[in-house]
């Protein structure tokens, strides 16, 4: 039984959302066997992270997943702020719940477009992108950058948010959903797209357990898991919403898995800019001038939402300016450890789509 | 009076075999150039349509309104540095995208186009047989596509001749078929049911209507010829990199570009003239090729929508299509037609 082909697909492959590579045993077109190689994007984020100043981290975390640095940067302070015991004022804490959220449907409009190049669809991608560019319009009025935003900072933000950023926010709100629904229909009306989906890469309940598989992903499956819900964290159990599940586990279950987050992020920052109270917008012990003498002590795990799973940053600090030790759990990198199972006997094309519904941000994976 | 009897007449003082060769080279030549116009009209429509399609605008800067971009990628593209790989089987690499372009313009040689004006007819050879013929050349190119897969000695190009070798086998039947039932009405209405020129001029109604599953089947098929989304499973660039031509670069690659659009056009030139009425039309002696060109631009924008608003079927999928669907449906297309043929005459 060695007759199989070996392909190698990546790390410079147009459907491999960065710097994938797989190498697949091809029975024909049917893959028998499958590694994920990574690696290639690997800039020692954590390392790098011992050797500066805790307020200065935010860049490294900005870098991991590039498509939603808004949420890892509130990941990384949900963390920091209990080492350095600076909790930021609950003003800040409605902001950062807005621009996570926005971050969340800015990532999971990446994902769709990527989504649909990987099937073969060039046109959702556009309409996709083009919604996001809104939100990064949003970015780029609070912080002066589209992508890399280091929006966030040690017990604040770095400006606040005024009567019309929200104003802008809102109206980007009252466009969207109309929009969504449109790029919805361009997916979920197309038959191709359903049987090029529909019971394709079904991934267990016990699978994704047993592979630490969280998310939209873990929750596609039928597991009701979410980080907002089971350990709330900023101000979400403040806020009403709902957490999508599907109890199919396959690619089409992803998906719709994901458009109804997007959905319901809407409803979360419609919530939170009418909640948002008045105050300031940074704990005065983070002063600029103070932020390389933060010194902390301790160790603490926080765990938070992202896009693409559970979220996890472990700090240990020993009294010092710079943390002792940084440790990351990325979801996409978790989420990856199960592609080898479900892309086992499956068609190439499906393995495309399936690497697809995963979300993949090698940022994240190879940190 | 037709393009080659002007050129004769024009070459007939230098006597008879040579003003014949003449004229020949001539109109050959002619229908290269006019041939890769009408491409490059085609690449341009089709970039600002999906621009347009896109929220974007499209090529704009090389000239006015961006027309001379395709030339200006044609260029690029010849004055790059073709890439050989190394395993290559060196003689059906270097012809396989010739065959696809040779039997581009070819076709394009058989198929009539009607009159214009003071010009006359613009068909460049009508032959009696040009139903044959045009399939027989229609039937080069994917030869092409699976010399190209195989001779690169590329994994990803491989598994793209296969995937086109299984496309071809499961289109190409229905296609034929449903062409067969086209010839058998027309056998009732003219002698040379063989020549695309005599089944368009005899027609009652276009066949289209007479033979809805006949359109349906052969539309389908002239989708898998091109190959373009859904039925791009040959070059499917998100899986196999491009598939059969991942190999190739520099102005062969341009090759299989041209060969791409031109399938396009091909196909919506014989999509109006078997089922759409071709060149007929009212004022069909001086319009006739002005009817069968709106008619064609019809199915090239059609063709365009579909490309852009569809994901790609799996290759398995179209095999079932092809013979669980395709192929009954042309069958029963046959023997409607023929019942239809027999009973009313038409």
């Amino acid at each position: 039984m060695n007759n199989f082909v070996e392909l190698n697909f990546g790390p410079q492959h147009p459907s491999t959302h960065g710097v994938l590579r797989l190498r697949a045993k091809l029975d024909g077109e049917i893959v028998r066997e499958l590694e994920p190689i990574i690696g290639y994007l690997h800039r020692n984020a954590e390392k790098l992270c011992e050797l500066t100043f805790y307020a200065d981290n935010l860049i490294f975390f900005d870098r991991m997943d590039y498509v939603a640095s808004m949420l890892m940067e509130s990941g990384y302070l949900e963390a920091a702020e209990k080492i350095l015991n600076i909790p930021p004022p609950e003003r800040v804490l409605w902001i950062r719940v807005i621009m996570n959220e926005l971050s969340r449907i800015a990532s999971h409009l990446v994902w769709a477009g990527a989504f649909g190049l990987d099937l073969g669809m060039l046109t959702p991608f556009f309409y996709c992108f083009a919604q996001r560019d809104y939100i990064l319009d949003v970015f780029t009025e609070v912080c002066g950058s589209r992508q890399e935003t280091n929006y966030m900072s040690v017990g604040g933000v770095y400006q606040d948010l005024t009567p019309e950023m929200i104003e802008h926010i809102d109206a980007f709100l009252q466009s969207f959903p109309k929009k969504l629904e449109e790029i919805y229909r361009l997916f979920v009306k197309n038959d191709i797209f359903i049987s090029r989906n529909k019971g394709i890469g079904v991934l267990s309940k016990e699978t994704a357990i047993d592979y630490g598989v969280t998310g939209p992903m873990l929750r596609a499956s039928g597991v009701n898991y979410d980080v907002r819900k089971a350990n709330p964290y900023l101000v979400y159990d403040k806020v009403d919403f709902d957490v999508p599940i599907s109890q199919k586990g396959d690619n089409l279950a992803r998906f719709l898995v994901r458009f109804e987050e997007m959905r319901q992020s809407v409803r979360i920052i419609k919530q939170a800019i009418t909640k948002i109270p008045d105050g300031p917008f940074f704990n005065p012990k983070a002063k600029k001038s103070m932020m390389i003498r933060l010194r902390g002590d301790g160790e603490y795990y926080a765990r938070t939402e992202s896009p693409k799973g559970e979220f996890g940053v472990y700090i240990v600090g020993d009294g010092g300016v710079k943390p002792y030790r940084v440790r990351v759990r990325s979801p996409s990198f978790k989420n990856l450890s199960v592609l080898p199972v479900l892309a086992k006997d499956q068609m190439i094309s499906d393995l495309i789509s399936i690497s697809g519904t995963i979300d993949l941000v090698f940022g994240e994976v190879d940190r | 009076m037709s393009i080659f009897s002007r050129l004769t007449s024009l070459f007939s003082p230098m006597g008879y075999p040579i003003s014949e060769v003449l004229a020949y080279v001539v109109e050959s030549a002619m229908l290269a150039i006019v041939a890769s116009v009408s491409l490059a009209v085609v690449i341009y429509l089709f970039r600002k349509y999906m621009a347009r399609v896109q929220l974007r605008i499209g090529p704009n800067r090389v000239g006015k309104f961006g027309l001379l971009q395709v030339m200006a990628d044609g260029l690029k593209l010849a004055g790059k540095e073709s890439i050989f790989p190394r395993k290559r089987d060196d003689l059906p690499y270097r012809i396989a995208p010739l065959m696809i372009l040779v039997g581009l313009v070819m076709a394009f040689a058989v198929i009539p186009y009607g009159s214009l004006f003071w010009i006359g007819t613009l068909t460049v050879s009508d032959t009696s047989v040009s139903v044959l013929l045009l399939f027989a050349i229609i039937a080069i190119m994917p030869i092409g596509e699976v010399l190209a897969g195989i001779s690169s000695k590329n994994k990803y190009a491989l598994l793209g001749a296969m995937r086109a070798i299984a496309k071809d086998v499961s289109f190409e039947i229905p296609m034929m078929i449903s062409v067969l039932a086209i010839v058998m009405m027309a056998s009732a209405r003219t002698a040379s049911s063989l020549s695309i020129n005599s089944i368009v001029l005899t027609e009652l109604v276009p066949y289209g209507i007479l033979q809805p599953l006949g359109i349906f089947v052969f539309m389908i098929s002239m989708v898998a010829r091109a190959s373009y989304t859904p039925f791009d499973m040959g070059e499917s660039d998100s899986e196999l990199v491009t598939g059969y031509s991942t190999e190739y670069s520099g102005l062969r690659f341009g090759m299989f570009y041209m060969g791409l659009f031109g399938s396009i056009l091909l196909g919506s030139f014989v999509i109006s003239l078997f089922y759409l009425g071709g060149f007929n039309g009212p004022m069909q002696s001086s319009l006739g090729f002005v009817w069968l060109v709106i008619k064609a631009m019809i199915m090239v924008f059609m063709a365009f929508t579909l490309w852009l608003s569809m994901p790609r079927i799996r290759i398995d999928k179209f095999v079932n299509l092809g013979w669980k669907y395709l192929l009954p449906i042309a069958m029963i297309n046959l023997v409607l037609s023929g019942t239809l043929t027999l009973l009313m005459g038409w």
